[in-house]
């Protein structure tokens, strides 16, 4: 089975990259398969879970739901954007500091979920956390460590 | 006790790669010519297959090799699991299997493959299946054993005649999937002989053992590595896919790679087992609790994965929750055409629980007692249960025990019952919830539990003070998202007086880690824990030996703090790294056999639950949550809460929303999917209260006990009877879904006017 393939150019955690894919190819698989960011995660292909979670121009969106294709020259982020682990960024740090998460699959979703919500607002109520991370499935159930690394990461973000 | 390292909330070990995607992952492993393998799967709940054409797929260009049951290997993944079987016996049975240069050149060459089925009788009722005239699923009969699994303790029939009262009651929990975000994945890679395999694991040694019995190749030839596990709870110890790929890449000469669908893991991942299940139990008028009887009937699918520990595990509550001399269980476990079924964070207990706790709520509402006092009079205490010791003196008792005369290691039980009705405000539970008007009514309920865990099969750990000074703790284990790899160098950081930062883990790799049981049963922590402790005490004598040589003084006189050996009395010290520099490096390592030959080791539990009900809708909301825990002395209190909280709202699903449905007339799964086998949300978390009992068990390393599973089992025992003291109608099938509850308030309103 062979498909059509392109080049484009695609706007990657703020770099643009040069690349062919293919037409059906989800940018799902173009990030973790052609580009070797993998920490968007496959947990179900099909939009239901939000392992997959990246930025498109700052919102939230499921990876494995949009063709590579349908991009264009929007901002792609990825997990591997914020900080790495010897220089964690705020919302990484409070998610280290109140456990918000454990075994970690779905944890680069709700990264990039959080940061959407706090770049919009600043200063939410559980109920825009809640809200606000209702398309991420935590199946070992971290909500309530996830919900206080939130909060923490609206306070350390206000201290700056 | 005061701790430096030990009741400290340290950051979990691996979290920081997790938080920026450096965390690898079974699924993110690339390797050089890695080919994507494909599974065929059957249609039919139970055929032979006949023969298999899969030249039309083969010469499809990009397909490398083509796996059926006539060309694989013929040893045995399990005493009853094939790599690929000549027989298939439920629908989604793994048939053929492709691997090619991309997973959609794969999937389209599934399509040319032309199987030849011989269909076959099919069964999915386990009621059906263990008669006589069932059709058989393998050879030897569908019950397992061919007789149910008797324990008893005492004599029940005299029990019986003592009682004033009899209470029999039947429960039925559907198939229930652990559904982790991270579906199976398995990549192989031959070096000649020899197999390397990376793979969702919660067991590399159990997994190493596997392969090598279901390739037929020796031992040694297997390597298995454990990447970081996007969570097992207990659920993915098979190694059929493992098997699968590693003779795909024997026969295409380069790795293949096989990552399950979600549909796919849904139908041919592990289901925690449906059951039904009857408890009688006879009391006197004043609530003493004389007899309890309980037959469970449970569905293992179409293999036995781990359902004989399953179906054990469902009956430890009704034989040791209760003080009581007569008691007995009868466990019978089925083979059916229905998927398969394996164990699931806790096994049987949490459906053995609710029956058990769902049971004893109508007891003690028989009586006319609080069920709070039925309980608190009649849970089993410090001592255990009332009887002989058969266990001989110097063995190690079984945490699972059925005997009587054995005392707990540490029963903190009755701590729970108080500490979480307080919490919950049980007392002004029906103050302030009388005069409830409108559609929308509250009530409160609670359950409590048993759980073995902590001790459990031979373990391994070595410790290691390498030549720069650095430490490191080797063991076979996996961390499956849980932190036993906080929880264990948290322990050994404490023994051996250095920070937790110092200590680096190494687990999960069969070539490199000594032997360690799967992690499973809520044992690794207390387990390995021990092992490394013990491995970390021989390293600690031998740094202070080589101190005491270097400084000239008695090594009694010499202590281990802040990770800088010092005379106890005066200034003189050496770092690690100056010993080590004298030393190399040193490695101890200890084996051991976990458990006591006093005591039964065991954890405990009470959660409350205060629901709201709508009646209109038939939705429940939790309002508030209570979870209180015995499991000893607590490594790290921010971990063992999330551990908490998450259980709890794990099993919310299978309380109110989650069950797998197959189609009785065809065995087709009917919800393979996120929505359709739909779990709490962060939208559904509720309020909870952790609490944890003031225990230190003087068996457990630091007095911990286990933790793992316990949060599981009292949720559905809560919830139902809480849903029971809001709206007054009783769900004895779960999940509580709405429609259940309407038709369980319509059946009562129409008993009401009749």
């Amino acid at each position: 089975m062979v498909g059509v393939r392109s080049h484009v150019t695609l706007n990657v955690n703020q770099a643009p990259l040069d690349i062919e894919i293919d037409h059906r190819w989800t940018l799902l698989h173009v990030l973790r398969d052609e580009l070797g960011l993998t920490g968007a995660k496959r947990g179900c292909d099909r939009g239901e879970c939000g392992a997959c979670t990246v930025l498109l121009d700052g919102k939230p969106i499921c990876s494995c739901q949009m063709l590579a294709m349908q991009v264009g020259d929007r901002q792609v982020t990825t997990i591997e954007s914020l900080g790495d682990s010897s220089n964690l960024n705020p919302i990484q740090q409070a998610f280290l500091d109140k456990d918000g998460g454990q075994c970690g699959f779905c944890t680069p979703g709700f990264l990039l979920s959080t940061k959407a919500l706090l770049d919009s607002n600043a200063n939410p109520s559980e109920w825009d956390i809640r809200n606000g991370l209702a398309g991420n499935l935590c199946r070992c159930n971290a909500y309530g460590r996830i919900i206080e690394s939130v909060k923490e990461a609206a306070r350390l973000i206000a201290e700056g | 006790m005061a701790y430096n390292v030990v009741g400290k909330s340290v950051p979990r070990y691996d979290l920081p790669e997790k938080l920026t995607g450096e965390s690898k992952y079974a699924g993110d492993i690339k390797l050089p010519g890695m080919l994507h393998a494909k599974v065929l799967r059957s249609p039919h709940p139970h055929a032979r297959i006949l023969s298999i054409d899969a030249s039309a797929a083969e010469a499809l260009t990009g397909v490398h090799a083509v796996l059926t049951p006539f060309n694989t290997p013929t040893g045995r993944v399990a005493p009853d699991l094939a790599i690929l079987d000549t027989t298939v016996r439920f629908v989604g049975d793994e048939v053929a299997a492709v691997a090619a240069d991309s997973e959609d050149a794969a999937q389209e060459a599934l399509a040319s493959i032309k199987v030849e089925y011989e269909v076959l009788p099919f069964v999915t009722d386990p009621r059906e299946a263990i008669k006589s005239y069932a059709t058989a699923i393998h050879s030897g009969g569908n019950l397992i054993g061919g007789e149910p699994l008797i324990l008893s303790r005492g004599n029940i029939e005299e029990g019986f005649a003592e009682a004033d009262l009899v209470v029999e009651e039947s429960f039925t929990t559907p198939a229930h999937a652990g559904a982790a975000l991270e579906p199976r994945v398995a990549v192989a890679s031959w070096d000649g002989d020899r197999l390397t395999v990376w793979k969702s694991s919660r067991g590399v040694h159990a997994d190493k053992l596997s392969l090598a019995s279901a390739l037929q190749i020796g031992q040694e030839n297997v390597h298995v590595i454990g990447p970081t596990m996007g969570a097992g709870y207990g659920n993915k110890d098979e190694t059929r896919l493992a098997a699968i790929v590693s003779a795909l890449a024997k026969s295409a000469g380069r790795p293949v790679r096989l990552e399950l669908t979600r549909e796919e893991e849904f139908v041919a991942g592990r289901k925690r087992h449906s059951t039904e299940t009857t408890v009688k139990v006879g009391v006197k008028n004043d609530g003493t609790v004389t007899a309890i009887h309980t037959i469970t009937l449970m569905d293992t699918g179409a293999y036995l994965s781990s359902g004989p520990g399953v179906v054990r595990r469902a009956g430890q509550g009704a034989l040791y929750l209760y003080r009581c001399a007569n008691v007995q269980y009868d466990g019978y476990l089925t083979y059916t055409n229905q998927p398969s079924g394996g164990s699931y964070r806790a096994l049987g207990a949490p459906q053995g629980h609710f029956a058990l706790e769902s049971t004893m709520e109508k007891v003690a509402e028989a009586l006319g007692m609080d069920s709070l006092e039925f309980r608190l009079k009649n849970h089993v205490g410090p001592e255990g249960q009332p009887g002989e010791r058969i266990t001989p003196a110097d063995q190690i008792i079984d945490t699972q025990p059925v005997e009587g005369g054995v005392p707990f290691s540490s029963n903190g039980l009755q701590q729970c019952l108080e500490l979480g009705s307080e919490a919950i405000d049980w007392q002004g539970r029906h103050e302030r919830n009388a005069n409830q008007s409108g559609s929308r009514l509250r009530g409160v309920g609670m359950g409590m539990f048993i759980y073995r865990g902590g001790p459990g099969t031979p373990t391994n750990a070595w410790m290691t003070l390498n030549a720069d000074g650095t430490l490191q703790v080797t063991a076979g284990t996996m961390d499956v998202g849980e932190g036993n790899s906080t929880a264990i160098p948290q322990m050994v950081a404490e023994e051996l007086g250095v920070a937790y930062e110092d200590v680096k883990v190494l687990f999960g790799d069969s070539d490199i880690t000594p032997e360690a049981p799967i992690t499973s049963g809520s044992t690794a922590t207390f387990s390995t824990g021990q092992a490394a402790l013990n491995a970390t005490k021989e390293l600690k004598s031998k740094i202070l030996a080589a101190a005491s040589e270097s400084m000239g003084m008695p090594a009694n006189n010499l202590e281990i703090a802040n990770g800088v050996v010092k005379a106890k009395d005066g200034i003189a010290s050496m770092t690690l790294a100056e010993v080590a520099a004298i030393t190399g490096q040193i490695r101890t390592e200890a084996s051991l056999t976990p458990g006591s030959t006093d005591f039964i080791v065991n954890s405990f539990g009470a959660h409350f639950a205060e629901v709201e009900v709508d009646t209109v809708t038939g939705n429940v909301d939790v309002l508030h949550y209570v979870a209180a825990h015995d499991s000893g002395n607590v490594i790290n209190p921010q971990l063992a809460t999330n551990q908490v909280e998450g259980g709890v709202s794990q099993m919310l699903g299978f309380a109110l929303t989650e069950q797998m449905l197959t189609d009785p007339g065809s065995g087709v799964t009917l919800n393979g999917s996120f929505l359709e086998h739909k779990g709490a949300t962060i939208q559904e978390f509720p309020n909870i209260d952790v609490i944890f009992a003031d225990v230190y068990d003087p068996v457990g390393p630091f007095g911990m006990k286990a933790l793992g599973e316990p949060p599981n089992i009292g949720v559905a025992p809560a919830i139902i009877n809480a849903i029971y003291d809001a709206i007054g109608v009783r769900i004895h099938d779960l999940p509580a879904t709405p429609d259940k509850i309407l038709d369980a308030l319509d059946r009562k309103e129409r008993e009401g006017r009749a």
